[in-house]
């Protein structure tokens, strides 16, 4: 009996290793928001009034603790084409915010975007798409603040349907977008095909 | 009735009370209303002011230093005892609130406010290069130790399995 079963277990065992080599062969992509943490699919976890905005001050610092991203913040622009400008990629932890925008915490808009990877592998915003609503999104200021976001949602764009009034509009309180790609990669096609985006409103200050 | 006019006083008295407070400093720099239009605009837009102020066919010279758009003139506009002028808002001029004035030839003044706002950006932002996409190094390497583990299980099983068959 104990042959046979140790037969049965060298069997398994075979099967688990081939199973392992097999599914760990195949390309490994970054997080895809699920329909779940779309607007579409209902409200977000913090319906509530969201907190007074703060007035402006330069972010330094950005943090989502859920999945573990702790990055510095630079300045960004625009370039020719209007787009926002993307952090340099060798760094591969930091993000950037426009600084000609809305600062993080004040009333409107802020906007910040970072490399979901580089051509040496994962960088700052590669969780971005695992995020879900309620999470939460910390940014400390220059005036030693620190703006408390909760996620309210998280969408993807295909790079050519990119909504900027959706993204990029004013606000009438303080919002935040985390910006960065995703969306399918493909070699022929150039790249990622779009973008993730996390939606964020301000909930609290420290 | 009574309570009426009991707030009616209230009324009265509150709003003595702020006319006591806020007349000295309406009064402190005597500034006429400049209409800035828009009252909110991006770098290289061309913003219009004007005033009453200057008083019919009157002039002034307008301050708009704080975004760092230099002075400009003011000079009567079709409409009567308007002046009106324009400046540009310069490309680097950051976000924020700036005060413009006017200082009309006729000694007066007048302030107004125009907000910056740059535009925001527009479509999507290049933010990867793929890098990180491939296969799942550890888990192969996990699979291969499992497969390496099964053939030794298998090898030894098969050797006893041998050496059984011989004792009996």
């Amino acid at each position: 009996m104990s042959g046979r079963s140790k037969g049965w277990g060298i069997a398994v065992a075979v099967c688990v290793g081939l199973w392992l080599v097999q599914n760990g062969s195949e390309d490994v992509t970054p997080p895809v928001p699920s329909a779940a943490q779309a607007f579409a699919a209902g409200p977000a976890v913090h319906t509530d009034a969201a907190a007074d905005p703060l007035p402006p001050s330069e972010p330094v610092r950005l943090r989502i603790p859920e999945t573990g991203v702790d990055a510095p913040v630079t300045g960004l622009g625009l370039a020719a084409n209007g787009a926002l400008d993307v952090p340099p990629a060798a760094d591969r932890n930091l993000a950037g915010w426009y600084e000609d925008g809305t600062t993080p915490g004040a009333k409107g808009t802020a906007i910040v975007a970072g490399h979901v990877d580089n051509a040496e592998g994962p960088a700052v915003f590669y969780t971005l798409g695992a995020l879900k609503k309620g999470h939460r999104i910390e940014v400390d200021r220059r005036d030693g603040r620190t703006a408390v976001f909760t996620v309210d949602a998280v969408e993807v764009y295909a790079n050519e349907d990119f909504p900027d009034e959706k993204v990029y509009g004013e606000a009438d309180r303080a919002e935040i977008r985390v910006i960065t790609c995703g969306g399918g990669f493909s070699e022929k096609a150039g790249g990622y095909q779009g973008n993730v985006v996390a939606f964020g409103h301000l909930i609290g200050v420290r | 009735m009574r309570t009426t006019a009991r707030l009616l006083t209230g009324t009265a008295v509150s709003v003595a009370a702020i006319g006591v407070f806020t007349a000295p400093l309406a009064h402190a720099g005597d500034f006429a209303t400049l209409e800035v239009y828009p009252s909110s605009a991006s770098p290289g837009t061309t913003v219009t002011v004007n005033t009453t102020a200057c008083g019919k066919h009157g002039r002034g010279v307008g301050d708009a230093n704080s975004l760092g758009a230099g002075e400009f003139q003011l000079n009567p506009s079709t409409h009567k005892e308007v002046v009106v002028g324009q400046f540009t808002v310069p490309q680097h001029t950051k976000p924020g609130t700036y005060g413009i004035s006017v200082a009309c030839d006729n000694g007066k003044t007048a302030r107004g406010d125009l907000t910056v706002k740059h535009r925001p950006p527009s479509g999507h932002v290049p933010t990867g290069v793929g890098g990180s996409i491939g296969p799942d190094t550890a888990q192969v390497t996990a699979g291969a130790a499992v497969l390496a583990a099964a053939a030794v299980g298998g090898a030894w099983l098969l050797r006893r399995r041998a050496s059984g068959a011989q004792g009996h």
